[in-house]
């Protein structure tokens, strides 16, 4: 058979991969893709409006599988979808939590929605605050991307005028619950926003997409794809160009080379059949997730790239960031209890947001550098987590729930990590995957930055419930552990030295001209915003970029 | 019932909505729970009586249908029968229990006339009530009203309990009702 070369290959379908799967499949090059698992079928495999007592274990998910889970997000509706079969190791020290979602459309399946815009306080921040050093593009150099793609998506909010958090186009808010305007009361006192967040879930319907039914079951899979996931939003497209082969089920291993040291493929293993595959394309786009990118990456290694393609400036795998992520407060509003029950549960948990609004008139407010975000949420969810710890037994305490119902309220804190020397993801030397493959190996540690920002989120949440008339019960004992937000970022890092960064402004590694990135392992640090409407964005940009090269001849189409 | 209905009727206003009639139909199918034909599959007769009573006892009978109703006992049989890491706790506790009784009482729990059951839970249940010297009761009681709880509130019987709005969909983003009280200063409530 004679050996087909493609265009473009990608590696991974999620939010990167999906981004740039459609922009290139569009400008009509043709597009090899590859994804690690299966393609979904949301009547099968999503949750599909299935009540907890429909499921064998209640939606927990049976016990004997709980080892070998990787993280929170697996459960009993979509257990088919993450990975549970490649490991991954921590260096002694480090605690490190890792969900990969193997299906086509990776996590942007189970998403958690929230779309703010990074803006120039996050790109030069180095500037404003002295620590580590600026994004290598502007916000003026961006906005018109994010523009483009929350056209795309569809993101509900509302105009704010925030310092960190520039304006987009929006699709009505959700509009807010009774514990929306008690705890924004409370805000108010103390001069701290409280805001419809930046929520990519329909109000109205979308760019032929249907507006959201509010079940509030979106982090199980939306069944009528009404909030983005690249199987709803852009493989469709893709496809409809009839330039997208998807291959599923496909491991990739490494990235193959020709005698200059180029991308020439790359070597995948079926999941299902355990045979090694080559696939040939003129560039590679390598958007498989932050942590895994860079793990394929790390493992290509060849006579050209000893270290790991494209890793001729060390830095592949280094300066990795995270997303604190913690209850910084709970407690009750004693204003809703005894109030009958609210659909309070419609936007799973994006309804609301504390913008950042630290260190914003000068970088050195506080005794940390930079700032975080508040998500609050509570009301009447499915199921009532707070019961169990309340007091007593019998019809008292039956009662006492009931009334509670409505009135739980806490306060999630999502704060940035500072790019460290001590943070990063190497290969380990000596534990393979059951397909051959070296794992990853996580070096992982909280800064005390990001520590000081934990510790001043559970005082300030504590007065916004106090000063809203709540009553406060407690906060987190200690931040979740590190992995939790699944907003890795920075193993890749974008910069204009090649002897310093992985890739260049666009995306497009500095040793490697045919080899891009178009996950958040390009960007510097993960900031106080969400990571997803950003990769869309810059993948957006990259790909582009890429599709420009080629009209240049700078990449020959095949 | 009332609330599948709801759920088909409101889906039945979305266009393009036809794959609801289907999605909607699986909602009613709560398997039948026969609590009186039930064989335990990791407790003994004489435990899964207690596992039903103490269930009952958490979350019991009363205006509205309760843990029994529910098949509460049930559960935690299917739970711990499946996480080897139950077993020891659960038998253990129980064992306690018994033993407890018996010391105090001379008879099993189970045994037990309902008030004095009762007396013997307080301690355990009540952080007001709780007894130095029976930590291990506590521990055990926390335990079992846990997986009561989840066992309840997860059940379709539960969701009614708590009217639970996951059931229902709606057509627009539901908003608070309290144009005039935003800062929800005088509500009025209505559960007691």
């Amino acid at each position: 058979m004679a050996k087909q070369t493609y265009d473009v290959i990608v590696i991974g379908t999620g939010a990167g991969g999906g981004m740039a799967i459609k922009t290139l499949c569009e400008a009509g090059l043709k597009v090899c893709a590859l994804n690690a698992g299966q393609r979904l079928n949301p009547e099968k495999d999503f949750r599909y409006h299935r009540m907890p007592w429909e499921m064998k274990f209640r939606g927990l998910d049976d016990p004997k599988y709980r080892d070998e889970s990787f993280g929170y997000m697996d459960n009993e509706y979509t257990k088919e979808a993450w990975d549970h079969e490649i490991p991954f190791t921590v260096a002694p020290g480090t605690k490190w939590m890792w969900p990969r979602c193997k299906a086509v459309g990776g996590k942007t399946n189970f998403w958690g929605r929230s779309s703010a815009r990074f803006s120039d306080i996050d790109f030069r921040a180095a500037s404003l605050d002295g620590y580590d050093v600026d994004w290598p593009v502007t916000y003026a150099e961006i906005d018109p991307f994010y523009t483009r793609v929350e056209k795309m998506i569809g993101v509900a909010s509302t105009v704010q005028n925030r310092p960190s958090n520039p304006d987009g186009t929006y699709l009505p808010p959700f509009k807010f619950r009774c514990l929306d305007f008690i705890l924004e009361s409370g805000c108010n006192k103390l001069g701290i926003p409280y805001l419809p967040d930046r929520c990519a879930q329909l109000t109205q319907p979308h760019e032929g997409h249907p507006a959201c039914h509010f079940c509030g079951e979106c982090t199980t899979g939306c069944d009528v794809g009404a909030f983005f996931s690249t199987p709803y939003f852009l493989l469709p497209k893709a496809e409809a160009t009839k330039n997208l082969e998807l291959r599923t089920n496909a491991l990739a291993k490494d990235i193959l080379v020709d005698e200059n040291g180029q991308a020439t493929g790359v070597a995948y293993i079926d999941r299902n059949t355990r045979q090694e595959f080559e696939v040939y394309g003129r560039a590679v786009v390598v958007a498989a997730s932050c942590i895994e990118s860079s793990r394929i990456m790390l493992n290509s290694k060849s006579r050209h790239w000893p270290d790991g393609i494209a890793n001729s400036s060390g830095q592949l795998g280094r300066n990795l960031c995270d997303h604190l992520y913690g209850e910084s407060a709970h407690g009750y509003l004693p204003q809703l209890i005894g109030q009958p029950s609210f659909p309070d549960h419609v936007g799973d948990s994006t309804i609301a947001w504390m913008p950042r609004w630290q260190n914003l008139k000068d970088p050195h407010e506080e005794d940390f550098i930079r700032g975080y975000a508040i998500y609050p949420d509570g009301g009447c969810e499915e199921f009532p987590g707070f019961a169990t710890d309340l007091d007593g037994f019998g019809s008292s305490f039956k009662r006492e729930v009931k009334r509670r119902y409505p009135a739980p309220v806490s306060f999630g804190i999502q704060a940035p990590t500072l790019r460290s020397d001590k943070n990063y993801m190497d290969l380990d030397p000596k534990v393979k995957d059951p397909f051959g493959i070296p794992v990853a190996r996580m070096h992982f540690e909280w800064d005390e930055n990001t520590l000081k920002m934990w510790e001043h989120s559970k005082k300030v949440c504590a007065e916004v419930l106090r000063a809203a008339g709540g009553e406060l019960e407690g906060s987190g004992d200690a931040p979740e552990i590190p992995g939790w937000s699944l907003h890795e970022t920075g193993t890749c890092r974008m910069g204009n030295d090649p002897k310093k960064f992985v890739t260049n402004r666009f995306g497009q590694t500095h040793d490697v001209a045919n080899l891009y990135v178009c996950d958040a392992s390009v960007f510097l640090n993960c900031t106080d915003k969400t990571t997803t409407i950003s990769i869309l964005a810059f993948s957006l940009r990259t790909s582009e970029h890429l599709i420009e090269n080629f009209r240049r001849g700078n990449h020959k189409t095949a | 019932m009332l609330q599948v209905l709801g759920t088909a009727a409101i889906a039945a206003q979305f266009p393009g909505f036809s794959k609801w009639g289907f999605a909607c139909g699986h909602i009613g199918k709560a398997l039948q729970i026969k609590p009186a034909q039930y064989q335990p599959q990791f407790f003994t007769a004489a435990e899964y009586t207690a596992v039903e009573r103490l269930s009952e006892i958490i979350i019991p009978t009363d205006a509205t249908p309760g843990a029994k109703e529910a098949g509460v006992a049930e559960f935690i049989d299917f739970m711990v029968a499946s996480d080897p890491g139950l077993q020891y706790p659960f038998r253990t506790g129980l064992t306690w229990l018994n033993a407890h009784a018996e010391r105090v009482h001379g008879k099993r729990f189970i045994d037990l006339p309902a008030e004095q059951q009762l007396s013997l839970l307080e301690p355990l249940g009540f952080k007001d009530k709780a007894q130095p010297g029976e930590e291990y009761g506590r521990k055990f009681f926390s335990l079992i009203k846990e997986w009561t709880v989840i066992g309840f509130y997860t059940s379709e019987i539960g969701f009614k309990e708590l009217d639970n709005p996951a059931l229902k969909l709606y057509a627009e983003s539901p908003e608070c009702p309290h144009k005039n009280d935003r800062e929800h200063q005088h509500l009025t409530p209505v559960i007691s």
